[in-house]
């Protein structure tokens, strides 16, 4: 899955930690999300479009479209 | 506005946590170790004592279980799941392990096996899992 974290998180201005710290997460997980690494659960993928306040799929996306 | 502000930190909860496992841990090593030495140089097999041993050292496993628990439900989704890829390894590999070092006094490669060995079998694989895992994943 890819999503536009990082991208999301520059425009706000705001650093992994603080990120993480929104999300009840560690800093960590944020990265491995950006990354790529780590797909998240489904109620943290909802906590994220909470934070940024725009609809999850404007975050997440799969990784071939159609 | 600074997102950090008023908002709890689960870093603290699970150096909480940790540090309970820790303590129920050590207990249990201790009371382990009491149970192992203690019969021979200290109390001279007297029954009574090595119940209560007994007893204390399955209520402190018991305690140890239970803040294992808690702090894995403490942990964040990545850190929860990469323990628990960690233990469904580490349960594949003891169980190969267990069999076949089980198996060696039988067909004469080895004079006897101890079962306590496993122990550090579980516990490496666990570790080493745990931080490959972890690094994999977390790497910049």
């Amino acid at each position: 899955m890819k999503n536009r974290l990082k991208v999301l998180r520059a425009e706000q201005n705001w650093t992994q930690a603080d990120l993480a710290c929104q999300l009840e997460v560690t800093r960590q997980t944020v990265n491995a999300i950006e990354k790529g690494k780590y797909d998240p659960s489904l109620p943290l993928a909802f906590k994220i479009a909470g934070v940024f306040q725009i609809p999850i799929e404007q975050i997440f996306s799969p990784e071939k479209e159609g | 506005m600074s997102p950090s502000k008023g908002l709890t930190n689960p870093a603290r909860e699970i150096k909480n946590t940790a540090m309970k496992l820790f303590l129920f841990t050590s207990t249990w090593v201790a009371s382990t170790a009491l149970l192992s030495f203690g019969p021979r140089l200290w109390w001279n097999y007297e029954t009574s004592t090595t119940v209560l041993v007994v007893a204390v050292n399955l209520l402190a496993g018991g305690l140890m279980l239970l803040a294992f628990f808690r702090h894995l439900k403490s942990m964040d989704e990545l850190q929860r799941q990469t323990h628990l890829e960690a233990m469904a390894l580490t349960l594949g590999v003891t169980m190969i392990f267990t069999v076949i070092y089980g198996s060696l006094p039988k067909v004469q490669l080895l004079t006897e096996s101890n079962p306590t060995n496993i122990l550090f079998v579980i516990g490496i694989t666990y570790i080493l899992t745990v931080m490959g895992l972890w690094i994999s994943r977390t790497s910049e």
